[in-house]
């Protein structure tokens, strides 16, 4: 084969939109609606204490309908520029306009962490990139990170629920595993988990879930992963198999969980396309039953 | 197709990467660092201790044997040849700018430079000393495992500690760019991190690598001795093998070791600086590969020659 077909043939399996990813596009969910109220983004900075020296910028999602008279639910994204970039490939703030407007999910207040950096000091040298200690590794740093900075400055100027059940927490990639890792550690926090494409493979230990998951005492989180057969199969792991592993072990101890296995890469094509069920799903029981009597149960 | 439609598509290809919110992953697979069929060489034996391996500008290697009070480098002919003796227990070397070799000195617990004749300058004394790495404007960070220490010697020859706690302080190196200083602690699975302040401080300490263990050594790494190359990659001697790290942190392998015994030190070295020489107990080997090292010989961020 010629270098240049060879290379063409790279170039199809590495973009981000390959073959298997063309069938998923974005529904109606995930467009804007004539009619629906628009939340207000808006954009901030943290210097963090428990990453010390990471600087990030992050998102915050108020929806038209917060008036601040009740506490709203949270939901934390992973990598947030991806998640609230209104042209990207989830387009989070618009379904969740739209999700929020139609009563599928309750008023929920949207925050969107990029990784932190440890900018050098030195004119022209490279910034330490936290991404992947803060997102790959397995402990609660990451987690703690969100309880004790990061959520506490976004609640100086909002009401935020204190009811795990409306707290959710979301990735893609590395940013899933984290989102897992931060349930996990915190299922006292966290009650709902969102990942795409997660990295459950070697990167930095991840790879271990699927037996601890078996071997540990169920934990109250529910859990939605989302994966498919391009993803992707290097010297961390392979992806599929991975994601597969994690579903079969959340099965095998009962989770509660949602398990969405295509054809696409590594990208968020099809979680982006599904993102308007799959928060259907996650937020399915948020409104308080209410029994005969009409009291709450 | 052309080289030129082959660029085009490879530009039209990271563009959508960043269009789309791609999710690059920058993978550096041992495979981009390895010569299929390359293993290690024996390089030169017989020697009490080896440790220290260092370039110099000409890409020739020297290395010590501490308790053998001696400097060795590699002759015309490529084999070892003395270059100092009496050398007072010489530790970690490091070629520096003016092309003077940095060494620590136990026995007479002092850092020395060397300069081509041999005749050295005294760069500190009255200090426990077991590894350094020489910056590009001439400063000089040394650990002291004993003291779990870090110092540096500024330019202008002044000393100061400026970290103090990790478990057991060993190998030390720079990124490539000279803003970032890694420090391998011996004892634990850590390597730490810390940027490096315009007087030569340190800041934001964080364990940004974790090493892999072995069963028998554990919770000890065994880290030792570093080397970087062109791209960024971090290699540690440790327990385990020769331990490669991407530029996130990220492990991207083991290498095996020489021979089963103690592995000390790293440094790329030989023609283009694409030779990984190691330093292993009583011998010393070297292997091709792929990748190039560098001189933090100047203040730059690009790599020197050779």
């Amino acid at each position: 084969m010629r270098y240049s077909t060879a290379l063409v043939i790279l170039l199809l399996l590495t973009s981000p939109a390959s073959a298997g990813d063309e069938q998923y596009v974005l529904g109606a969910d995930s467009k804007r609606k004539d009619g629906t109220p628009v939340g207000k983004v808006t954009r901030h900075s943290h210097k963090s204490e428990l990453f010390p020296g990471t600087e990030r910028d992050y998102w915050v999602y108020v929806p038209a309908q917060y008036d601040g008279s009740a506490p709203a639910a949270v939901m934390v994204f992973q990598d947030g520029k991806w998640y609230v970039n209104e042209k990207g490939q989830f387009r989070a703030t618009v379904v969740f306009d739209n999700l929020i407007h139609s009563g599928e999910m309750p008023i929920t207040i949207g925050i969107f962490i990029n990784p932190g950096v440890v900018p050098a000091a030195k004119k022209g040298a490279k910034a330490r990139r936290n991404r992947s200690f803060e997102y790959d590794t397995l402990s609660d740093q990451y987690v703690r990170f969100l309880v004790e900075e990061l959520i506490p400055a976004v609640a100086k100027d909002y009401k935020l629920t204190r009811d795990p059940k409306m707290r959710a927490i979301a990735g893609i990639s590395s940013g899933g595993i984290c989102a897992f890792t931060a349930a996990w550690e915190r299922p006292d926090y966290f009650h709902k988990v969102v990942s795409h494409v997660g990295s459950f493979t070697n990167i930095r230990g991840g790879h271990v879930y699927p037996s601890i998951i078996r071997k540990t005492e169920r934990k109250n989180i529910r859990v939605f992963l989302q994966d498919g057969a391009n993803d992707l199969d290097n010297l961390h792991g392979n992806w599929p198999l991975a994601n597969n592993q994690m579903a079969a072990a959340l099965k095998f101890s009962k989770y509660d969980f949602g398990f969405v296995f295509g054809e696409g890469g590594h990208n968020g094509r099809h979680g982006g396309a599904i993102l308007p069920d799959t928060l259907r799903w996650l937020w399915r029981d948020w409104k308080p039953q209410t029994g005969k009597d009409g009291k709450k149960q | 197709m052309n080289k030129t439609l082959a660029r085009s598509l490879l530009v039209i290809q990271a563009l959508s990467w960043i269009i789309a919110g791609g999710l690059p992953s920058q993978d550096m697979p041992l495979d981009q660092v390895l010569i299929e069929g390359e293993g290690w060489e024996l390089v030169g034996e017989g020697y009490k201790f080896t440790e220290g391996p260092a370039c110099d500008p000409s890409g020739r290697l020297y290395f010590t044997d501490p308790p053998g009070d001696t400097i060795y480098r590699l002759g015309e002919d490529g084999k070892p040849e003395v270059f100092a003796k009496d050398a007072g227990h010489p530790g970690g070397m490091m070629f520096g700018p003016g092309g003077r070799l940095y060494c620590t000195q136990g026995a007479k617990r002092r850092i020395v430079a060397y300069d081509a004749a041999g005749k050295t300058e005294v760069i500190a004394s009255d200090v426990r000393s077991n590894d350094l790495v020489v910056t590009g404007k001439g400063g000089v960070y040394f650990t002291d495992p004993r003291a779990k220490r870090i110092w540096f010697v500024d330019p202008e020859g002044r000393k100061r500690v400026v970290d103090e706690g990790i478990e057991r302080p060993n190998g030390i190196i720079l990124w490539p760019d000279q803003g970032t200083l890694v420090v391998a602690d011996t004892n634990t699975a850590s390597l730490w991190t810390f940027r490096i302040e315009d007087d030569g401080g340190l800041s934001h300490k964080q364990p940004y690598y974790t090493l892999r263990l072995t069963r028998s050594h554990a919770p000890k790494s065994g880290a030792d001795g570093m080397t970087v190359d062109r791209d960024g990659r971090l290699y540690v001697a440790t327990h385990a093998g020769v331990q490669v790290f991407d530029t996130q942190g990220r492990i991207s392998g083991v290498i095996g070791r020489p021979q089963k015994a103690f592995l000390s030190n790293l440094v790329f070295a030989g023609n283009g600086m694409q030779t990984l020489y190691a330093t292993s107990s009583d011998k010393v080997y070297r292997r091709k590969t792929k990748v190039r090292g560098l001189l933090f010989t100047s203040p730059g961020t690009p790599p020197s020659k050779p």
